[in-house]
């Protein structure tokens, strides 16, 4: 690779040109502390963006385990190759974690930053169409959690029927992506909601002050947003707030907008950021000042906690690409410091068969194995050999690391296999993925009033409900557009949308224009 | 801590040592946190007992939360 000598080569991999959104090779590379993804069309020339800034945490995420599965059903054929074919595709890497359901093309105010391009005039899917889509997703064979979006779903009044839906087709985790509005004027609205089920509301909230909200989504909505989070207080269903990060907007009130969670926990169970994507309505191509990436973020939590936490406290995405995400789950003290939980990361084991078997408790009705088990003694059950996910294809941790060597040498050997095929058998239920749905549900869902006193068994519940009531979720997405788009990221994407014809796209597939606007895959057209 | 199918602490028998269990302190740990509860234990060899309900309730949610991301 012809690099300049200022300039640190760090991979190759494919991209779009955000022109005509061709697929065109591209290769990462540093420059001082920021990494970028740099490509040339050969009709339209070079692109350049920022997508890391910090070296060293770009190389700590770059150690991070490479979750990979197979998709358990496949919609469509490699043709065109990543990201034209979305269906999902055998060429994709990662089954669905959380998928989008657009209930409406609807939206009660004209935000100028909006990926869906929604406006007040839009369409319904009809609930015949959104049981369709529960079907298929049913029948992928995922126990997927749903996120009921649009547009803004609140604008349907038969919302709550959607969520009981959701959850008449077995469906464990439903949340509603607002902007609160709705909720924030009816109260009711949003008891009907928890009473259908509904596990959380993922709630647009981009700063603490009116001058944030007027600058992005042109309407004061301070009040109204306290107001929406007062309301799930009282409905007593989990609030994650998701501030979509604009430089220069809204990127200096990281800290502001953590002590405003802190100061509504535990209602409010999680902040979720999500540095501004340039797709959908986005009047002028953007420039490298115009973004934000991952570990500017994460190095302003660091700066409100006042080094109480570090960088090393978040962890990679683990079921997505690792350069998607950062996540950490912080105790809150009293005096409001925030602490890493202390508690280890995920490393052995992944997701228990079953709990409380050990060798070393061995209860008297169960056979002993490894994995999922306390031990009496000091130490771990688990040895490093006996890993549950060895095996699997191209997920386990000793098929791939960084960069290594999978089970299958070329991903792109499995783009013509047939549907439901592994490279090594039969496809199987992504533990990853499990293990994610279970690390948002647990965290993003509010917690049920504390059991009664159980003697002897003091010790769990303490540690149960310091996690319910004083650990508060900080976490981030990167979300890509026609400029950073990376195909070996997108390729694990695990936040799919299913589309009006019962497509499932990766979100940032789903997502993508062109600098004129011009959608792959969004009915509209973007 | 028990539920009518399970047994009591005084049914209890260690197979190895062949004495009744007792309830007493254990530190159960996992992945490095360790939790002092009372759990019934052979006096002889120190073989502890986890019923079902305990083993697929409250430590099934303690471990998951700390395999957790």
């Amino acid at each position: 690779m012809d690099m300049p000598d200022s300039r640190l080569f760090l991979g190759e991999t494919q991209s779009v040109c955000p022109e005509c959104l061709k697929t065109i090779p591209a290769r990462r590379f540093a420059e001082g502390d920021t990494v970028f993804l740099e490509k040339v069309c050969p009709d339209h020339g070079r692109f350049s963006a920022p997508v890391w800034r910090g070296l060293s945490s770009y190389l700590l995420w770059a150690e991070a385990r490479r979750a990979e599965a197979r998709p358990l059903l496949t919609a469509t054929e490699v043709k065109d190759g990543c990201p034209h074919d979305c269906g999902l595709c055998p060429g994709h890497r990662q089954q669905s974690c959380c998928v989008l359901l657009e209930v409406t093309s609807r939206c009660d105010i004209a935000c100028p930053v909006c990926f869906a391009n929604a406006g007040r005039h839009g369409r319904d899917a009809s609930l015949e169409e959104i049981s369709g889509w529960l079907d298929t997703l049913a029948a992928a064979g995922g126990p997927v959690h749903i996120q009921l979006s649009g547009g803004e779903p609140t604008t349907r009044d038969d919302l709550a029927d959607i969520v009981r839906l959701v959850r008449a087709k077995g469906f464990g985790f439903v949340q509603v992506n607002t902007n609160g509005l709705r909720i924030a004027r009816d109260p009711n609205y949003l008891q009907g909601l928890v009473e259908a089920g509904l596990d959380c509301i993922f709630l647009q909230f981009d700063g603490v002050d009116d001058g944030v909200y007027r600058a992005l989504r042109g309407v004061p909505l301070m009040k109204m947003k306290a107001r929406a989070i007062a309301n799930c207080r009282e409905a007593g269903v989990g609030v994650v707030l998701v501030p979509t990060l604009v430089p220069g907007v809204n990127s200096r009130q990281i800290g502001a907008i953590v002590d405003f969670a802190i100061d509504n926990m535990p209602a409010v169970r999680a902040v979720h950021f999500q540095p501004v994507s340039y797709f959908g309505r986005v009047p002028h191509e953007p420039t490298d000042e115009m973004r934000i990436t991952l570990p500017e973020v994460m190095e302003a939590l660091v700066d409100y906690s006042k080094g109480s936490i570090g960088i090393p406290d978040f962890n990679p995405g683990s079921a997505e690409n690792p350069f998607c995400s950062f996540s950490g789950r912080f105790f809150v003290a009293a005096d409001r410091t925030l602490s890493a939980d202390g508690e280890a990361p995920a490393s052995c084991c992944g997701v228990p068969a079953g709990a409380g078997e050990d060798t070393a408790v061995a209860p008297a009705h169960q056979e002993s194995k490894c994995c999922g088990g306390h031990t009496a003694t000091e130490g771990s059950c688990c040895d490093a050999n006996t890993h549950e996910r060895k095996g699997e294809c191209c997920g386990g941790e000793e098929q791939r690391k960084s960069g290594g060597e999978t089970c299958c040498k070329e991903s792109v050997e499995h783009e013509n296999e047939p549907r439901h095929a592994s490279c090594c058998g039969s496809a199987k239920a992504s533990a990853d993925v499990a293990r994610a749905q279970r690390y948002v549900s647990g965290q993003w869902t509010r917690p049920s009033p504390s059991a009664g006193p159980s003697d002897g068994l003091e010790a769990f519940d303490a540690f149960l409900a310091r996690r319910e009531r004083r650990a508060l979720g900080l976490s981030g997405m990167a979300f890509q557009d026609a400029w950073t788009l990376d195909i070996e990221r997108l390729r694990q994407c695990h936040i799919h949308v299913v589309s009006p014809d019962n497509r499932v796209i990766p979100f940032c597939a789903f997502n993508l224009t062109d600098r004129n606007g011009r959608s792959l895959y969004r009915p509209s057209g973007g | 801590m028990t539920t009518p199918n399970d047994p009591t602490v005084s049914d209890l028998v260690c197979a190895r040592c062949d004495v009744p269990l007792e309830m007493g302190k254990v530190n159960a740990s996992y992945l490095g946190q360790v939790f002092p509860v009372d759990l019934p234990r052979c006096p002889s060899c120190g073989f502890v007992y986890v019923s079902e309900e305990l083993a697929y309730g409250r430590m099934l949610n303690v471990e998951q939360a700390l395999e957790d991301k």
